[in-house]
């Protein structure tokens, strides 16, 4: 459906609604779409960009319930790797891949800068964890787990899960949804861009009960 | 003192070494109690971030080593000194608590070549009687690469070690070291990522008609399953690897590659906070009849055993020995005795290679192992003749880290302190190489062990007292071998090239490397020898001693790959001829 690489300002109506309908395939409603129509703070005038507030809100916040993730504030490096490991097929997304691939090297990169450059306010989540997930999820997030062999997530992913520029996103604050479907996407080897195998041998160490734990703890961090 | 009850086989040390014996013959059935001096201590919680990565708690303060307020090493460099106590570890590390000083290695895993063990043969052969200095007393190990080579295959297969094979079966392999002895077979897995540094070498190197090749590595390149069923990960390239612990379950450390498979077996009972004073031996001092241990709190046990392991590190091997009357104390001055002789090191230097702002080198993303190195100048893979010594380095780009405190090359003639160092630090850090010299430390006639007539440690037993320093033909050595870094640093293209070979004294107040070998040594002469080719002792049969104590002289090379196949050899002796047969293996 997207064929050029570079796409008119202003987000075109088939674009949108590719979006849309490529969300609701992926995972769940696609009722926040509309609110991307307005051009947001982020883009310029004169300047080519795809829609990605469609799904990812004006200001980086993400849809928690469609699982897209929060990436403002998520490192430009992160996000630039992120759109070429879709485009390449390393990270599956049929929505993402088709926008990535879209996109020139220029592209991705302007777009990553400015992703990484907003401050969006967290989202409350739609239902915290309970006592034991949270404290499940702060063990494993502190500490690790000798029998699974699996180290603490602040170990890469930085003191709280705030993310190690040049290594690791952040994860703090992040939607529970998005936390719960990229394990699993690791676990299933469906995402396989992660260094030395780093994140899939994590995950395939961890039952769906530690996944729910790990999502609740951090998406609850503020 | 409490008399504990009988048990078939005691383990002094629990490290690499202890946990593989232990293993072995607890899963064959033996009842093996293992005594560890130091705390019980795991992957979770023990070693994760950002706890282990406090550089100055573990690298400055070394809090992983063994405790040197309670029990230190005396040293001095000459017989005519008095020796006085090392106060603060610098210049080697050894390591206390459960799973040893591999819990804090680099993971450099290599095996020694055919020749270095069978190294005083080979040398006449080649280079004549009269080549060597009579006062440096190399020998043979009794065991050959060969006997050893399916026993480093299976080490190499318990940590998982990431490298490129250069000959498997007499097969050269492209890529991998031209020199290294027949394998059977390639490593377990491909070898670790190349750093921008390793890759300025190996161009250099190539260019200079050399054959680079990459370090072989046990933090891992990738996940890997061991043959004890253990999942090890991908290492992350941290920067936090000799010193330090490994959060990751990606460096092969006991805690990782076997201790939990030993500490399921019920037949295996695990004490920590246990110093052992002695092995305890009959009225003939011809049979070991178990230790004398004290526990955290005081308290002196008896553990009566059939057979005595004793598989600590180096250094305390050879004082366990010297302290339960095991073997004949080596006197140099007439040359008789054993236990104590042949202590070797590691003669270790480096050219130091600066270059312009243009080139990065972000010595910060570090593995402990990820080099480029060449075996073109380590043991005798050149020709000695005309040069005067013998013994070789391998030659590389192996940077584990770069770290705050501890890393910050400066050119020569940099002030030491002050406005222009803190520039020359800023102006290097990021654009400065160090080439490592990795040399063979040959044994020399006034270089040993022995108790210190002075001081003791906290228990009240001597302390063991060092008397070493560089054999001329070492320096030798290092002077030829770093001029040959400096060279490829010029060809890597650097401004400027600062060679500093090893030269004596050898001194105990600058870190050069914690491979501390020889004092028990194996051989086929008890005259010579502490314990057999076996690693049994020649004077007390039911006592094996394992540890690159056991090394008669030190080769090239880092001494775990080659002390991990001497354990699987000796394990395999015990399983199959000692256990079976109790009694000498060899006779005297």
């Amino acid at each position: 459906m997207i064929a050029g690489s570079r796409l008119p300002l202003g987000a075109p109506k088939d674009v949108l609604l590719a979006c849309a309908l490529a969300c609701a395939l992926v995972s769940a409603p696609a009722a926040a779409a509309p609110a991307a129509a307005a051009p947001s703070a982020a883009s310029k005038p004169g300047e080519a960009i795809p829609p990605c507030e469609a799904c990812h809100g004006a200001h980086g916040e993400g849809m928690a319930a469609a699982h897209v993730p929060r990436i403002a504030g998520q490192s430009a490096e992160y996000l630039k790797k992120q759109l070429d490991d879709y485009a390449e097929g390393t990270r599956d997304n049929p929505v993402m891949r088709n926008f990535a691939k879209a996109l020139s090297d220029q592209q991705r990169r302007t777009l990553a800068a400015r992703y990484a450059a907003m401050r969006a306010t967290p989202r409350p989540q739609a239902t915290a964890p309970n006592a034991v997930q949270q404290a499940r999820g702060h063990q494993l997030a502190y500490q690790g787990d000798e029998q699974r062999r699996v180290a603490a997530c602040n170990s890469c992913h930085g003191p709280d899960g705030v993310g190690v520029l040049h290594a690791a996103p952040y994860l703090a604050g992040q939607s529970a949804d998005y936390l719960t479907s990229a394990l699993k996407s690791f676990q299933q080897d469906t995402r396989r861009n992660d260094a030395g195998e780093s994140m899939r041998s994590v995950a395939k160490q961890l039952d769906d009960a530690d996944i729910a734990a790990i999502s609740g703890y951090f998406s609850s961090i503020q | 003192m409490q008399r504990l009850k009988e048990v078939d086989v005691v383990v002094l040390g629990i490290g690499m070494v202890g946990s593989m014996v232990a293993k072995e013959l607890a899963a064959a059935g033996y009842k093996v109690v293992g005594l560890e001096r130091g705390e019980a201590r795991f992957t979770v919680p023990e070693f994760q971030s950002p706890a282990i990565h406090d550089e100055l708690r573990f690298a400055v303060r070394k809090a992983l080593m063994q405790d040197n307020t309670r029990e230190p090493v005396t040293f001095r460099n000459h017989a005519s000194q008095v020796a006085l106590p090392i106060r603060r570890w610098e210049s080697f590390l050894p390591g206390t608590g459960l799973g040893g000083s591999m819990v804090h290695w680099n993971g450099q895993t290599y095996r020694f070549q055919a020749n270095d063990f069978q190294l005083a043969t080979r040398t006449r052969e080649r280079y004549g009687r009269s080549f060597l200095d009579p006062d440096l007393t190399i020998q043979d190990w009794g065991v050959t690469y060969e006997d050893l080579e399916p026993h480093f295959d299976r080490f190499e297969y318990l940590l998982g070690t990431s490298g490129k094979a250069g000959n498997i079966k007499g097969q050269r392999q492209p890529g991998g070291d031209p020199h290294e002895s027949p394998r059977s077979r390639d490593y377990p897995t491909p070898p670790q990522k190349e750093l921008f540094q390793g890759a300025l070498f190996r161009k250099a190197a190539s260019s200079l008609g050399y054959n680079p090749f990459p370090q072989p590595s046990s933090n891992l390149s990738r996940p890997y399953t061991n043959p004890e069923g253990m999942k090890l990960n991908a290492c992350v390239f941290c920067g936090f690897c000799e010193r330090f612990a490994c959060e990751h379950f990606a460096k092969s450390t006991p805690q990782t590659v076997i201790l939990p498979v030993l500490l399921a077996n019920p037949n295996f009972e695990l004490r920590t906070g246990c110093q052992v004073q002695r092995i305890n031996l009959d009225s003939a001092k011809k049979h070991a009849t178990g230790v004398t241990y004290i526990d955290a709190v005081g308290r002196e046990f008896e553990q009566p055993a059939s057979l005595v392991i004793t598989s600590m590190f180096a250094l305390n091997n050879v004082r366990m020995l010297l302290l339960s009357g095991i073997g004949t104390p080596y006197d140099p001055v007439s040359g008789r005795g054993v236990v104590g002789r042949n202590y070797t090191y590691q003669t270790v230097s480096s050219a130091e290679a600066y270059f312009d702002q243009d080139v990065i080198v972000n010595p910060f993303m570090a593995s402990g192992a990820s080099g480029t190195v060449i075996n073109d100048f380590a043991g005798d893979n050149f020709d000695h003749g005309g040069l005067g010594f013998i013994g070789g380095a391998y030659i590389g780009a192996v940077n584990s880290h770069g770290r705050p405190i501890l890393y910050h090359p400066v050119p020569p003639n940099t002030p030491a302190w002050g406005k222009r160092w803190k520039q020359a630090v800023i102006k290097h850090y990021n654009h400065t190489v160090i080439i490592g010299v990795h040399g063979s430390s040959i044994a020399h006639r006034g270089n040993y062990l022995d108790l210190d007539p002075t001081y003791r440690d906290a228990w009240g037993q001597p302390l063991l007292r060092m008397t070493f320093d560089f054999p001329q033909n070492d320096v030798k050595m290092s002077a030829y071998l770093t001029a040959k870094a400096a060279e490829i640093g010029k060809a890597m293209g650097a401004k400027e090239v600062a060679g500093s070979p090893r030269e004596g004294p050898y001194t105990t107040q600058q870190y050069q490397s914690t491979h501390n070998t020889g004092g028990t040594v194996m051989g086929d002469n008890p005259k010579t020898s502490v314990v057999n080719r076996y690693s049994q002792s020649w004077d007390v049969s039911n006592v094996f001693v394992i540890g690159a104590s056991n090394y008669p002289q030190n080769a090239s090379w880092n001494p775990t790959g080659t002390l991990g196949a001497l354990t699987y050899w000796t394990i395999d002796a015990l399983k199959n001829k000692y256990l079976k047969n109790p009694g000498r293996l060899v006779s005297a």
